[in-house]
């Protein structure tokens, strides 16, 4: 299935405020922008898995997690054994530290679009005072891509009776020609669902200047301050080794 | 109030939704129900702009003259004002959706007007019981249906409370009971006192409720009907105005030539398709002939989408397809079919229409315009598909997939939105194509396209075909009756996404624990079992480096490795046994739980299987369950978990040839999962054969006797040598495709050494890697390939074991009985029967049949065998549900009562008694358990059963098994009225009670029946109409329906039907008589 926004939530343990899941989206690209070290790394990622596991996505974070720590794993003894052709090493080492770095900018992604609401969305950003012309085009940001998806999906179906191929060999010869028959549909259909959904959420006083309520509850919680604390923390602790050892 | 005045408007730049209105005059006060109808491009939906304001704030144009709502003129009021006074509901369902799940959806128009969280909280409440929404609360609104969407849409206005409602075409993608549904929510806002506007082209559902009809054209109001001068309107009047029909039941319908010819386009067996663990699809078999055209109709989300894109091999499903007698794949399917999609808009791939049609099509140009001209497209060939109507790009897809060449179209409801023109030329459009393709099959909640073109109706109930029927004159009313039934339960259902595995844990239970408690120990001994390859590689260590080896000091080591074998071997079998408990402990859970269900269940949907597989799903199939709990989780847990624990120790030991060995294992599992693949794909074949052949040899052993006597051998011998044959090539096919993976997979995971010895080898001559590493890595790769090829033995089961659970699965989620859970609470018992209609499967049996029996009466039905006499008993005693229609008892209908309160208000004497095998007292019993030896000798004596019961060798405790060779049909069906008397229920069926009663027995019967039915309401249905003379009232039955009614004397008078009946009844007991006398 890929990319997908909003599951259920049922099985959450915690519910954390989107503004707590954005923070953690930060700090994640802080860590792995700063971090060069795989203890800090190892621990920040633990500390996100059990994040998202508290968020109710339990089998994938324990999934994600096994994959995470058995790469360290494979890299750890890699680094100590200190044998093999150096491409190999080469090639096998850097796959796997970007691998790392980036881990927990995937995971807080996938926290912020897999269990958050639209309207918890919207909230959020009310409570952060941004203003409508931010907040609008970036909740429908998060709607159109279900509704490429969906497209996609339809036009994929469709391209199966035209006898029109996706295997990578038949793009190769024609990419031009790939392009626009995944394109045209694409464009004509997203364009007329994207303008009747404006009309739609128009219609329905999406901009009015009143203030909008939400009978989602945002709050910070106690959970929310603690996480947000803990990962500022260590984000800051980064940032400042950096320009410490900089400065040395 | 709404007023237009003068309004003119034109949208400015390119609008695909006509071209606006011109003066135009329309004041709508409140409280009003106003429709706006007229063709396609006639400016309804403008008009609906124009009101909800989206007209001139959105779409943009030139707007002169004034709209006002409430005095206050729209266009210069901000959007965000009017949307607090006017909600609207768009078109298209996919389209009006701001959040992606539905909770959300329901609560942002609140939430936008800025109402306390409180409030909101209260709304949503109200909008889920007032629209019976709570099945698709808190779900994701992409995996919804059309219609669910739609459902949604209405409800995020209606919790915005406004007082006008503007809904343009709400009914376009509902099944007939939304569209009940969505009426009954208009007459609500209406009652509610709300003015609603409704552009639409259904107005059928709007007759009762609308008060105006507004008749656009061209973009002017032209004419105004109030509901009795549309109601009046002719059909032809109203197809020459464009509009749809007004009436369901008035539609016309000129029955289509049947051909007759007995081969299947497509034939489908045993399809089943899962979306994420839910199924969506339970087919045993359909047959649809050559260039028919199939309706296929259900309620939404019944799973009518799923089949066609299963049956077009876009999903994929177990199962076997086959087009033209050809079974076929899922490639080749998708090459000769063609799904014409509800968004035309995806399948348009090209610049120009010429290209489209021609793209990757086999045809020349010439044929291709031809092809287009055909369908009305001749002048369009250079047009860009993107700049046409509607309309003209479903004929181009339909051009498309006519010059592919394609022999089986499916259309996705085409007909959706389409003005009566649209849906007359679509309709023509099949009829010119109907010879051209071999099928065509077009889902659709659409009578009027149904009555006017289509061949056959499918029937889609829950994922299963509910019944199969050609349109002749009965199949038309049956069509009918289906669009105008009225059933409020919403079909919408949560899907369960548990996995195959999970139900199964779920049915485990307590035992759940057990299993894991056994995949413990199976860990453990796995382990153990690995463990004493560590120790040969420490003992080889110690050779290797020069340590001396001796006996002594090796002692612990080789004690080691015994006790490592000896717990292996204990914790093994204890890991066995404790599984093989927990697994039995769950095999009776489900059949205790299967047997429920059957309890549950129409008697219709038990009978219809075959009893050989009712039988092997009890033994059989969930002895698979026993395979899958016993040994595949806990070992199969065991045997996966050592190796990985073993591969990261090879990690540490070398890393390179750990890397070797995961993408062996790799290779080896891709190659079991292509194994998987294609064996799925043939497997589904192959079961269904093996289904065909068990059937068919129960039936050969059990219409053995009638072969042999008729002497019919050929006949029967030539089927069940078929299905014997079939179940041959089946197997060996899916064996052909599934052994060269096996072989390869088994060679690749038994001799992973293989692999690792040479490559290991390269590295220590490289001076990579040290010896006593290389021997550690040697021995921990033989340690773990018996473990993985353990494994993999269970991945040749998987496919038959999951095949097993998912059809245990099938039978267990059948939907029951509708029963309800209250007590009987009737005022008295009368019954009533109110447009009752009911089929089994394909052929309709009763058809629309209302009578009510006064309390304390007795009424007759009679008619010819086949008449639905005894079915109407049978939905009496509800062992069916109805297909539409309501019987009640004292007014409380008996689908809300539970099964035991109905049965205690009703006695059934059925046609046929069963004995149980138990005493003869014990049998009478059955009437009423707590009955004293007295009371039931007592009844038996009412029942005139005494006598011979008493002449048996044990008298009342004669097992029936032993008796039941002795006593005659009129005596068995003597202590059924024996039972029935115990039980002394007010009503009482009497179902051809006096069919088995010879002269001698006819006196003591009456005698019973007097005296069992006396003071009570009964039904007697009968043959022999002299016993039923006397009734108060007698029905006349005849193909379904009531054909005349009244008393004896009256019927004999003026009923042709009944005075055959009679003269014929009467022939056939002089006749009895007089052979009696012979003999």
């Amino acid at each position: 299935m890929g990319f997908d926004v909003y599951d259920d939530e049922s099985k959450a343990l915690l519910h954390f405020d989107p503004r707590t899941k954005f923070m953690l989206f930060v700090t994640s690209l802080i860590v792995s922008v700063n971090c060069f070290d795989l203890m800090p790394l190892l621990i920040y990622s633990v500390f996100l898995c059990a994040i998202y596991f508290l968020c109710g996505k339990r089998m994938q974070a324990v999934k994600l997690f096994a994959a995470f720590a058995f790469l360290t794993y494979l890299k750890f003894a890699m680094e100590r054994a200190g044998t093999g052709a150096p491409v190999v090493v080469m090639i096998f080492s850097t796959l796997i530290t970007v691998f790392l770095f980036f881990f927990p900018v995937l995971i807080s992604l996938m926290l912020i679009t897999k269990t958050t609401r639209i309207n918890q969305f919207l909230a959020a950003f009310q409570a952060m005072h941004l203003p409508n012309a931010l907040i609008i085009p970036l909740a429908v940001m998060f709607r159109f891509i279900p509704t490429v998806q969906e497209e996609w999906q339809g036009i994929r179906k469709a391209m199966a009776f035209r006898g029109i191929s996706m295997e990578p060999a038949a793009i190769l010869r024609a990419p031009m020609k790939t392009v626009e028959y995944i394109l045209i549909p694409l464009l004509f259909s997203t364009i007329s669902v994207m303008e009747e959904l404006a009309a739609a959420a128009l219609a329905r006083g999406m901009d009015s200047e009143k203030k909008r309520t939400s009978c989602e509850t945002v709050k910070l919680r106690v959970h929310d301050d603690l996480v947000m604390l803990v990962f500022l923390g260590i984000a800051g602790y980064f940032v400042y080794r950096k320009i410490t050892g900089g400065a040395a | 109030m709404i007023e237009l005045k003068n309004v003119d408007f034109h949208y400015g730049g390119e609008n695909g939704t006509g071209d606006g209105v011109d003066a135009l005059n329309l004041t709508i006060h409140d409280g009003e129900i106003v429709v706006l109808c007229g063709e396609s491009g006639c400016g309804k939906t403008t008009v609906t702009r124009l009101i909800n304001g989206l007209i001139p704030h959105f779409y943009e144009g030139e707007l002169l003259g004034e709209v006002l709502i409430d005095g206050v003129n729209v266009s210069q009021s901000e959007l965000s004002e009017t949307a607090k006074k006017v909600g609207s509901v768009f078109q298209n369902p996919k389209s009006q959706f701001f959040n992606i799940d539905t909770t959300g959806e329901l609560t942002f128009g609140c939430e936008n007007l800025g109402m306390p969280p409180a409030e909101i909280a209260r709304r949503l409440e109200k909008t889920k019981d007032d629209l019976k929404l709570s099945a698709l609360m808190n779900r994701n609104i992409f995996e919804l249906s059309g219609g669910e969407k739609q459902q949604i849409a209405c409800g995020s206005v209606y919790a915005t409370e406004p007082d006008i409602f503007v809904m343009d075409e709400p009914s376009s993608n509902l099944d007939q009971k939304a569209v009940h549904r969505l009426h009954d929510t208009l007459c609500k806002m209406k009652q509610a006192g709300k003015t609603i506007v409704i552009s639409e082209h259904r107005l059928h559902f709007l007759t009762d409720i609308a008060d105006r009809f507004i008749y656009l054209n061209d973009g002017r109001i032209e004419r105004e009907f109030t509901c009795e001068e549309i109601m009046q309107l002719s059909a032809e009047a109203l197809s020459g105005l464009g509009l749809r029909c007004t009436s369901i039941s008035q539609i016309p319908c000129a029955p289509q030539p049947l051909n007759q010819q007995k081969k299947p386009a497509l034939e489908v067996l045993d399809l089943s398709c899962s979306r994420q663990n839910a199924r969506i699809l339970d087919i045993d078999r359909i047959r649809l002939p050559e260039h028919g055209i199939i309706a296929v109709i259900g309620d939404n989300g019944c799973g009518k989408s799923t089949l066609a894109e299963a049956l077009c091999g876009l999903l994929p499903c177990d199962g076997s397809v086959s087009f033209g007698e050809a079974y076929l794949d899922a490639k080749q399917r998708q090459k000769q079919s063609y799904l014409v999609m509800q968004d035309v808009n995806r399948q348009l791939f090209s610049d120009s229409v010429l290209e489209e049609v021609m793209l990757n099509a086999d045809v020349t140009e010439h044929d291709a315009k031809s092809t287009l001209s055909a369908l009305g497209l001749g002048d369009y060939t250079d047009r860009h598909p993107a700049s046409l109507s509607g309309g003209q790009k479903q004929r181009t897809a339909i051009a498309a997939a006519l010059c592919a060449g394609k022999e089986i179209l499916f259309y996705d409801e085409p007909t959706s939105g389409l003005d009566c023109r649209g849906m007359e030329r679509f309709a023509a459009l099949l009829h010119d194509t109907q010879q051209r393709v071999r099928l065509s099959v077009i889902i659709t909640h659409d009578p009027e396209l149904i009555l006017r073109c289509c061949t056959h109706v499918l029937h889609l109930a829950n994922g299963r075909v509910s019944a199969f029927y050609p349109i002749d004159l009965a199949g038309a009313e049956r069509v009918r009756s289906y669009f105008l039934a009225k059933s409020e339960d919403s079909t919408s259902k949560k899907r369960d996404h548990t996995s195959q595995v999970g139900k199964i844990l779920q049915y485990a239970g307590d035992h759940r624990k057990t299993v894991c408690f056994a995949a413990f120990l199976m860990i453990l001994g796995a382990a153990a079992s690995v463990t004493p390859y560590g120790i040969v590689s420490i003992l080889a260590n110690r050779l290797l480096t020069g340590e001396s080896v001796t006996l002594q000091n090796s002692m612990p080591l080789i004690g080691g490795i015994l006790l490592c074998e000896i717990l292996y071997a204990v914790l093994y079998m204890q890991g066995l046994k404790v599984s093989h408990h927990a697994a039995f402990g769950t095999l009776e859970n489900i059949r205790c739980r299967l047997q429920e269900k059957l309890e549950a269940q129409p008697l219709g949907s038990i009978t219809e299987r075959p009893s050989g597989e009712i039988k092997k799903l009890f033994t059989e199939d969930i002895e698979s369950i026993e395979m899958l709990l016993a040994h595949m989780i806990p070992e199969g847990l065991a045997n996966l978990f050592v190796p990985a624990a073993a591969l990261l120790l090879l990690i540490a030991a070398d890393w390179q040839l750990a890397v070797l060995t995961v993408l062996m294992v790799l290779i080896g599992l891709s190659i079991s999962k292509q194994m998987y693949k294609v064996g799925m794909d043939r497997m589904g074949s192959y079961f269904a054969s093996a289904r065909r052949m068990n059937n068919e040899i129960v039936e050969y052993v059990g219409g053995m006797e009638v072969v042999r006597v008729f002497n019919r051998q050929n006949d029967s011998d030539a089927k069940f040598e078929k299905a014997v044959r079939e179940y041959r090539d089946f197997a060996l096919d899916w064996y052909r495709v599934s052994w060269p993976w096996m072989a390869l997979y088994g060679s690749v995971f038994s001799h992973i050494v293989l692999y690792t010895l040479p490559f290991g080898g390269l590295l220590i001559l490289l001076g990579q890697l040290d010896v006593t590493r290389y021997l550690l890595a040697l021995i921990l790769s033989f340690g773990i390939g018996p473990l993985l090829l353990h494994c993999m033995s269970f991945v040749g089961a998987i496919p038959q074991v999951s095949y097993k659970l998912q059809s245990l699965e099938r039978a267990l989620d059948t939907p029951p009985l509708k029963a309800g859970d209250a007590a009987f609470s009737g005022t008295d018992h009368s019954i009533r029967f109110e447009d009752v209609h009911f089929s089994y499967r394909d052929t309709e049996v009763i058809k629309g049949v209302s009578f009510e029996v006064p309390q304390g009466t007795t009424f007759a039905l009679i008619g010819h065998s086949g008449s639905g006499k005894s079915t109407l008993a049978k939905l009496l005693v509800h062992y069916y549900d109805l297909n539409s229609g309501r019987i009640s008892i004292g007014g409380q209908n008996i689908c809300d009562l539970t099964q035991d309160a109905l049965n205690a208000q009703i006695a059934y004497v059925s046609q046929d008694a069963f004995l149980f095998n138990k005493s003869i007292m014990e049998n009478i019993r059955i009437g009423r358990k707590d009955a004293a030896d007295e009371d039931v000798m007592a009844a038996a004596k009412l029942a005139e059963c005494d006598d011979f019961i008493r002449s048996l060798p044990q008298g009342y405790d004669t097992p029936a098994g032993l008796a039941g060779s002795m006593l005659s049909g009129g005596q068995k069906q003597r202590i059924a009225f024996a039972r029935a008397i115990l039980k002394d229920a007010p009503i009482i069926v009497l179902d051809e009670a006096t069919a088995f009663v010879d002269a001698e027995n006819e006196q003591k019967m009456r005698r019973a029946i007097s005296r069992i039915t006396q003071g009570k309401t009964v039904i007697i249905i009968a043959h022999k109409l002299r016993s039923v003379q006397d009734a108060d009232r007698i029905l006349v039955l005849r193909d379904g329906q009531i054909a005349a009614q009244g008393t004896h004397d009256a019927l004999y008078q003026t009923s042709e039907d009944y005075r055959r009946l009679w003269d014929i009844s009467a022939q056939t007991q002089d006749w009895k008589l007089k052979q009696e006398v012979t003999a």
